[in-house]
């Protein structure tokens, strides 16, 4: 039996437990030594409670037994400086990240600026001069998210573009293909900010403006780096994935920029296994819009290719246009069953654009498949960079100097290289000091940099943007603390 | 009055015989330095560093011959070397100076051609009433250069100060680059270019009659586009003038009198900056990314201007404050005692 009363509070509070100690020493109860205290008075005057104030009081309180103070954690109150915000709500933080804002009131309106026309980008005399986008083109270009937050669309009053010679080129090409009922495949390349978007966001243009269809994935790594949700596709030897929430945003994608065209043509084939029975001369938008949700998707896209691709029922040429050619050309984040990795290959969408850049199916009403790759956000390649090399060098006819690969490098991929044995490339390089000059007069005219325009100005900024590399010289005249 | 025609002028283009110039100026050689060992072929050569007007006669003869027409042979004699060391001459007139190479006949057909051409648009320059010959076009590509060197062209101060001077107070860990968002790097989180962007973008803004601005600054439709006078203006505005510093002892039992004191101009734009970083730091930002700083700083300028801004409060606090404490401006501290 445990004694009732601890021998510690006995040693260390004596006072507390005076009574209790005799009693531990008489082996007495409690109840027994009450009964048995000499006192003459009885026991409920002695019991009762002396008034307060009195020396009774003060001399019949309870030894006084200070209690150790407690640790208590404050709540602290948040956002106590009185500035109360309400934060933004989930995804507000993003939208307002990623949102893209095209025009500028503050600046002036250029005077003699025209819109761009269906034939402006093949004419070689518009070389070296700022041409505007239409408004129905630009509502075509926001649904591609051809347009990127890097950009400096927000500085000025109307997107409008500096027409190259490089543009002029792909241009011709595009239009030569399509009339020939050819696909043009090609690869822009260059180094960091010299305008690789901007030109694939200038095919894209020329490509709405000559009413084609157009499917722009605008940022490759969204379909390789395991953010978006994959699924195996039955039946597939070896096994391909198809990614069905990705490919639900571009049918939608696709039908808001291809609206006019998707009413106007009719299906030609019966598709079985869609959500939706669709009847044959049915428009394509039917089509489209019976991909409501994730699931049933990817046989709705299936469904839509074939028919946009479908040959002799006067289809238009198509334009199919990729962002970020990096992120497709590698090993992909996702990984099988088995937890092997996957190649990016073997996703489904990405093969379908694989497929078109290197020519192992061509689409049957002419068009161009183009990519374009990025130096900001791009993993190691080296088998996309010496295959681009390699094809650069052809194309300027060097038979010595062609790249070899590195022979104790490790790293190359077959399938990369069997994508891009031959493609054209463009390189994209600095601008010439006309196209230079033509671009700052516009920066000029538009209010924004205020300086002026002549031939030592544009010389400045040429040299301090690297030899007219463009985003170089943007960040050194408009981008910088000085005005 | 039509310029006056100075055909032989136009004609000294076309001079394809080099001679010595008529308007060399005159040869000035502050000192001469011979190295007497160095030189080891020239032994007799041991002739001190001397001023040009005490040069022997020699030395103006051999000057003359090197600026001279004539091609000279290799086997020139080696004192000219020290003269060489003068001050260089335009470059203007140093294709004049070089001895011709052979000549071959399309060489001196196209340099004839060339002259004649640059001739003829000398010739147009004077029907223009300019002058060909003006110094500050003649051999220069891009001119001279306008001096002094006015403020902006020199690196220490190719920013305004006031922007100077801001970017240092947003500056964290003494990145200065970073707090004026020149280079690329995505960890940064201060900026002023950011900051100057998003007043250009913005609305003008709506000014607010009871938050007066500086006295003489621009309408508000005119400051987006300048965003530098536009930040300027929002910081001088809202710059207390005095601060009010607390004397310790100085009220008598130990409290401290407040006196107001004035403050410099850099001093005031600094207060009133830190005050609107205060509010910034407090504030949520909208979006996110790297760009939310800058934003967020912006907006409180804009805030400023549109007289929305708590920092008003701040001003007006502490010029009561100040106003309240001018009595105590007699005070004169007691004499020390040792």
């Amino acid at each position: 039996m445990s004694a009732s009363n601890c021998l510690r509070c006995c040693l260390l509070r004596p006072s507390a437990s005076a009574a209790a100690a005799a009693r531990l020493r008489q082996g007495m109860p409690l109840a027994a030594a009450v009964a048995a205290s000499f006192s003459t008075t009885a026991n409920h005057s002695a019991n009762a409670k002396p008034k307060p104030g009195t020396r009774a009081a003060e001399r019949n309180a309870p030894p006084s037994i200070r209690q150790g103070k407690l640790f208590t954690i404050k709540k602290k109150k948040k956002n106590d400086s009185g500035a109360r915000v309400k934060s933004p709500l989930p995804g507000e933080r993003k939208a307002f990240r990623k949102r893209i804002l095209l025009s500028n009131t503050n600046a002036l309106p250029v005077p003699g600026l025209t819109d761009l026309g269906a034939e402006s980008m093949l004419d070689p005399s518009n070389v070296c001069k700022v041409l505007s986008l239409p408004d129905d083109v630009i509502d075509q270009l926001r649904a591609d998210e051809a347009f990127k937050t890097t950009q400096c669309w927000s500085m000025f009053r109307k997107p409008s573009m500096l027409i190259r010679t490089e543009t002029v080129d792909l241009i011709t090409r595009m239009h030569a293909a399509a009339k020939n009922n050819k696909t043009l495949r090609l690869v822009l390349t260059g180094d960091r900010v010299t305008g690789k978007s901007l030109m694939l966001l200038q095919a894209m243009t020329q490509a709405h403006l000559n009413d084609w269809l157009v499917v722009n994935i605008p940022d490759a790594q969204e379909l390789t780096t395991a953010c978006t949700e994959y699924a195996p596709i039955l039946d597939t030897e070896p096994m391909q994935y198809m990614q069905q929430n990705y490919v639900l945003k571009l049918i939608q994608a696709i039908k808001k920029s291809n609206e006019k065209l998707l009413l106007k043509l009719t299906t030609v084939f019966s598709h079985a296994g869609l959500p939706q029975n669709i009847p044959i001369k049915s428009p394509l938008m039917q089509l489209a819009n019976s991909a409501k949700e994730a699931e049933g998707a990817w046989a709705v896209f299936q469904a839509l290719w074939q028919e946009m691709t479908a040959q002799g029922h006067g289809r238009p040429p198509m334009l199919l246009s990729l962002d970020g050619l990096t992120h497709i050309m590698r090993i992909s984040d996702y990984r099988t069953p088995a937890f092997n990795p996957i190649h990016s290959h073997d996703l489904a969408l990405v093969r379908l654009f694989t497929d078109h850049l290197s020519g192992a199916t061509s689409l049957p009403n002419g068009g161009a498949v183009i990519a374009a790759t990025s130096r900001n956000n791009a993993p190691r390649n080296p088998s996309m960079e010496l295959a681009l090399a390699q094809r650069e060098a052809e194309q300027l006819g060097g038979g010595k100097d062609v790249p070899q690969p590195q022979p104790y490098l490790k790293g190359y991929d077959e399938r990369v290289e069997a994508v891009l044995r031959n493609v054209q490339v463009i390189k994209l390089q600095g601008l010439s000091k006309l196209e230079a000059r033509a671009l700052m007069e516009y920066w000029a005219a538009s209010g924004v940099l205020r300086i002026t325009v002549d031939e030592k100005s544009v010389t400045e900024k040429w040299a301090l943007g690297g030899s007219g590399i463009v985003g170089e010289m943007e960040r050194a005249s408009l981008l910088t603390m000085r005005f | 009055m039509p310029p006056r025609l100075n055909v032989w002028a136009a004609c000294r283009a076309l001079s394809i015989r080099p001679r010595p110039l008529s308007a060399r100026p005159p040869l000035r050689c502050a000192a001469v330095p011979v190295r007497t060992f160095a030189d080891s072929t020239n032994t007799t050569n041991t002739t001190p560093a001397v001023p040009a007007s005490k040069l022997p006669e020699g030395y103006e003869d051999v000057l003359d011959s090197l600026h001279g027409s004539a091609p000279k042979s290799p086997a020139q004699p080696q004192e000219p070397e020290a003269a060489l060391q003068q001050e260089p001459e335009p470059e203007a007139l140093k294709p004049e100076l070089q001895p011709e190479p052979e000549s071959q006949a399309e060489t001196n057909e196209s340099e004839h051609a060339d002259n004649v051409l640059q001739a003829l648009d000398k010739l147009k320059m004077i029907s223009y009433g300019l002058n060909p010959f003006d110094p500050a076009v003649e051999g220069h590509k891009y001119g001279l250069p306008q001096l002094p060197l006015p403020s902006p062209m020199h690196m220490k101060h190719r920013y305004d100060d006031v922007v100077v001077q801001l970017t240092k107070l947003i500056m964290r860990d003494g990145k200065l680059s970073k707090a004026q968002r020149l280079t690329k790097d995505n960890a940064r989180r201060q900026d002023m270019a950011m900051i100057l962007n998003y007043l250009r973008t913005s609305p003008p803004p709506k000014i607010n009659p009871s938050k007066p601005l500086m006295p003489g600054s621009p309408p508000a439709a005119h400051l987006p586009l300048d965003p530098i006078t536009y930040i300027t203006i929002a910081i001088d505005s809202v710059a207390p003038l005095v601060r009010v510093r607390a004397l310790a002892g100085a009220a008598g039992g130990g409290k401290a009198l407040d006196i107001p004191v004035p403050l410099a101009a850099r001093q005031r734009r600094r207060m009133a900056f830190q005050w609107i970083l205060d509010v910034v730091e407090k504030k949520p930002s909208k979006g996110s990314g790297r760009g939310m700083f800058p934003t967020r700083v912006a907006e409180e300028i804009v805030a400023v201007v549109e007289g929305r801004s708590g920092v008003w409060d701040k001003r007006f606090l502490l010029h009561k404050q100040a106003t309240s404490a001018r009595a105590n401006l007699n005070y004169k501290a007691p004499p020390r005692r040792h």
